[in-house]
């Protein structure tokens, strides 16, 4: 069937068994592969998406029940590639390893900012549960999102 | 030992490939699954041992979508470290369960799971040895009956029924030391499980074949591996295959070897398409070349007044169904289990054993890292035997200059003892950590020292200059995150260079344009590759000073490079750029280019100690001090970590925050394997845990920022002193937690990972020995004996 989805700002179809993963359509149909299956359990969050600015596994919401919402993807960030400030801290900071738990790890954390964006280190740590990193020990992660408060708070 | 002295090539660069890492851009090999790609599925065993009676895949073959089917008939070849015993697929027998037996191309990931679940296979059983105990019982059915038969690649070793190969260290006369009179015996044994790498990009491949040759795209350390593992399967000659490599997802030594590469290779030619294979998470979680699983029996000989007169150990090491990693592994123990302390005479047997389980490989300081928690609660169980303080007893006996190794090569200079001091210094400084009265945990703390070392290993580059004054570095490296690629090569080029890290773009992996290179692990990279490319670097070098003094009629000793510029010493501005060199030998003697080659020296250890290794003395030790508290919950059994500390020997630290990042990263996976991740064979030989929900990763809730010291100066043969830094922050914290868990409940502990109900049964049951009834505690039983 056909499957008509909102995906960072624009109508796409998508023609297929409506149970297929979200993140599966995003990207073998749509090429969109920022978002990574990693355990396809929910677990690790490294296919997280907003789902009407909440984030969500992408893996577990099958493409049928998303129609009619909006879906931000970590390529419908920023403009024309240009990093947010998030972003910008991340590598400022250079807390990248492999990379492959950060387009879920950025958009866990987007929403979490907009929210509250002066938060306490523990706050970060609480914010992440859902996102898992095999690399870097998370520690300099959460010292980069600090360094955007920080940077307000002392121009 | 002397802080270093400015150098161009240290500062802390950032990563270039992050921006793009950060937006989703970065496309690994799981991203490279393009439209048009064939899907490959591998059909496996699932039991561990058996015979295959019938194999007919005709009905398969014959459904939608499937373009081709292949069995071990395509794939006739045997691979392997030291001894070739590993099939691409089970072809009489089936060896563990997940062993592939079928592989299977079609349209899509479905078409091609249906067609396996379509293939027609008849098996006998065959009875199983799961554990390493039932695998060396005397009437153990062999796993290989026809291991005599193997192809030998590593004289040597003695190998024997399901002992697939055995390293054994023999220097001085043990029984003499054991025998003394004023000597205390200290015999402790100790079980560690398997632990999981979880790269979050799993083993992955998208191979294509073209005019009669190969090109694998992969998700791999070793190319070179890749590309001469695959010509021994499928038996063609290894100039047919290129491997390249996009950024690799993760690897932490999973990698390091070959896997899935000849099942996408050989669907490739037989189909003409590009086909993919990548392994599920359940895949990669049931067939992980794990860290293996090991028993240890230590033994060792003390005097009262703390000195190791002699020192008796066997390790095994569960290699699974077939050699692969372990083989070569087992040469750690005799630095890792033999490293740390002063040793009078030791005797050290290394065995790897098959088993009905699935393979193991290597991660993160591979067996050093079990070895270490061995080797410190068993001196912790000394230090408490002889009444000595731990620190007291670790303070006099580690190695320092001039010390012997197990192996008998000999140590320069003192690391270890004045890295001690500086842990003392870093705690002293620490302010304690608060405690409410009313806590009634379990408070414990420990120092532990850790002895890895570098291996080294043939690597190759080559330099390109540019006319626009850029440099292009091309070697078979690889990025796999440790940011080797994108920070320690660029800076040592460029530093030689005289030009920014910028301007040097690192070529990604590509067998067919550059060089040989033993592969990116073991902390070689910087060291090996970077070797290599200093050497490159000072050709084009040498290129543009000759070239420059001609242009600028001075002499080449009054020259030198900078800021993109070659300049006459001491006066700014009076020469020209880089470029400007570059441009004027083209168009006179042709394009600059320059090549470096590197490998180990070679250090000498003591005549006829070593036995069975790949290398008998290390050439870069590298040390590490970890010290941390922990505090236990006595209702739950559940470890808090309240602080930890790394003092690290780096040689020379290049990116000394890319280091930090590297000892962050290296401890949290320490944490895991210490308290909870649990990697366990079921008893029909399966690994019980297929995902996320059963193997417990670390999370951000579950971390404490590492305090950290590098500690530079420490003798190296590494490009400006540096030793590889990545590899060695895992080493010890196993030991480390271990210690201190076992000092806050006053119980021995013998076993890892502690999780919770393990910690809560120390806690409440009485002190217990761990004992291995299958390691003899007389050494030469545990050994394969000798033909006269």
């Amino acid at each position: 069937m056909t499957v008509m989805l909102r995906i960072n700002g624009e109508e796409r179809a998508f023609y297929g068994d409506p149970m297929t993963p979200l993140v599966d359509v995003l990207r073998e149909t749509l090429l969109l592969t920022g978002a990574k299956a990693v355990c396809r359990e929910g677990f690790c969050g490294a296919c997280t998406v907003l789902i009407d600015g909440v984030p969500t596994p992408s893996c577990l919401k099958p493409a049928g029940l998303s129609g009619g919402a909006e879906i931000t993807s970590i390529e419908g960030l920023g403009i024309e590639g240009e990093l947010t400030a998030l972003q910008q801290a991340l590598e400022d900071n250079d807390v990248v390893q492999c990379g492959m738990c950060f387009p879920g790890m950025v958009m866990t954390l987007t929403p979490f900012l907009a929210a509250k964006p002066d938060p306490t280190r523990e706050e970060v740590k609480q914010a992440l549960v859902g996102n898992i990193c095999r690399c870097t020990g998370y520690e300099r992660i959460i010292d980069a999102v600090l360094s955007i408060g920080n940077k307000e708070r002392t121009p | 030992m002397t802080a270093s002295i400015a150098n161009p090539a240290v500062m802390n660069l950032a990563r270039r490939d992050a921006r793009d890492k950060l937006r989703g851009r970065t496309r690994y090999t799981i991203d490279h699954v393009t439209p048009g790609t064939l899907h490959a599925f591998l059909l496996r065993s699932e039991v561990p041992a058996a015979r295959i009676l019938r194999l007919d895949v005709t009905k398969a073959r014959a459904m939608p979508g499937v373009r081709a089917i292949a069995t071990a008939a395509d794939a006739p070849g045997f691979f392997g470290i030291g001894i070739a015993d590993h099939p691409l697929f089970a072809k009489d027998v089936i060896r563990y369960d997940g062993e592939p037996i079928a592989a299977v191309a079609a349209e899509t990931l479905q078409q091609a799971q249906a067609a396996a679940a379509a293939i027609e296979l008849e098996i006998a059983p065959l009875p199983a040895s799961i554990t390493m105990a039932q695998a060396l019982a005397p009437d153990a059915p062999l796993i290989h009956e026809n291991w005599r038969d193997y192809e030998i690649l590593l004289e040597g070793a003695a190998r024997g029924g399901n002992v697939a190969w055995e390293a054994k260290v023999m220097r001085g006369d043990t029984e003499a030391a054991f025998a003394r009179p004023d000597v205390t015996i200290i015999d402790s044994c100790f079980s560690v499980g398997r632990q999981n790498h979880v790269p979050f990009e799993p083993r992955a491949v998208v191979a294509t074949y073209e005019d009669g040759r190969f090109h694998i795209k992969t998700s791999t350390q070793v190319p070179w591996t890749v590309r001469n593992a695959t010509a021994r399967a499928l038996d063609v000659p290894a100039s047919q295959i290129r491997v390249t490599v996009p950024p690799v997802g993760g690897a932490f030594g999973l990698k390091f070897d070959c896997s899935l590469e000849p099942f996408a290779a050989v669907l490739a030619r037989k189909t003409g398409r590009a086909v993919a294979l990548v392994n599920s998470r359940r895949e990669e979680m049931l067939t992980c070349l794990c860290r293996e699983n090991a028993e240890i029996r230590i033994r060792s000989a003390v005097t009262k007044e703390g000195e190791i007169v002699g020192r008796e150990a066997t390790v095994l090491m569960d290699c699974g169904a077939y050699g692969g990693e372990q083989i070569f592994l087992t040469t750690m123990t005799a630095h890792t289990l033999g490293g740390n302390y002063k040793l009078g005479s030791a005797r050290i047997s290394s065995r790897a054993v098959y088993t009905n389980t699935a393979p193991n490989g290597a991660f993160r300081a591979c067996n050093g890292v079990y070895n270490t928690f061995a080797l410190e609660r068993h001196t912790d169980e000394i230090a408490e035997a002889i009444g000595m303080h731990p620190m007291e007893f670790r303070r006099r006996n580690v190695i320092g200059d001039g010390d012997l190794g197990s192996t008998g090569q000999v140590f320069e200079g003192d690391v270890l003892g004045p890295m001690l001091e500086k842990m003392a210094a870093l705690q002293a400084k620490a302010p304690a950590t608060p405690r409410a009265p009313d806590d009634r945990r379990l408070f414990g703390r420990a120092t532990t020292v850790g002895t890895w070392f570098i291996f080294v290993g043939p690597s190759s580059a080559t330099i390109n200059l540019n006319t626009d004054g850029s440099a292009t570095l091309i070697t078979s490296g690889v990025e796999i995150g440790s940011g080797t690629m994108v920070q320690s090569l660029p800076q040592i080029v460029a530093a030689r260079l005289g030009i920014r890290p910028e301007d040097v773009v690192v070529k990604g992996a590509d067998t067919d344009a550059a060089g040989f290179d033993l592969g990116v692990g073991g902390g070689r990279t910087t060291v090996s590759i970077g070797a290599a490319s200093t050497a490159a670097a000072d050709e084009v070098r040498k290129q543009i000073l000759h070239a420059a003094g001609e242009l600028l009629q001075t002499r080449v000793e009054d020259l030198e490079l900078g800021a993109g510029r070659v300049e006459i010493r001491g006066v700014k501005g009076s020469g020209m750029t880089i470029a400007k060199v570059v441009q004027h030998l083209h168009g006179t003697v042709g394009p600059v280019a320059g090549t470096g080659a590197f490998t180990n020296p070679g250090v000498e250890a003591m005549a006829g100690c070593a036995m069975g290794h790949f290398i008998d003395a290390i050439d870069i030790p590298v040390f590490a001090v970890h010290d941390c508290e922990v505090a236990v919950d006595p209702d739950t059994g559940h470890v808090d970590v309240l602080s930890y500390r790394v003092v690290q020997d780096v040689g020379r630290a290049l990116n000394p925050r890319a280091i930090h990042s590297q000892i962050q990263g290296g401890v949290v996976q320490g944490l895991g394997y210490a308290l909870h991740e649990d990697m366990s064979v079921g008893p029909e030989g399966r690994i019980l845990q297929s995902g996320f929900e059963t193997y417990r990763l670390p999370g951000a809730l579950d971390v404490v920022p590492v305090e950290i010291e590098l500690h530079e100066g420490a003798p190296s043969i590494g490009p400006l002193g540096t030793k590889g830094a990545g590899e060695v922050p895992i080493l010890n914290v196993g030991a480390t937690i271990a210690c201190a868990v076992s000092r806050a409940v006053g119980k021995p502990i013998h076993e890892l990972p502690l999780t919770p109900p393990k910690v809560l049964d120390l806690i409440l049951g009485d002190p217990r020995h761990l004992d291995h009834p299958h390691i003899s505690a007389t050494w030469i039983d545990n050994t394969i004996p000798v033909r006269a």
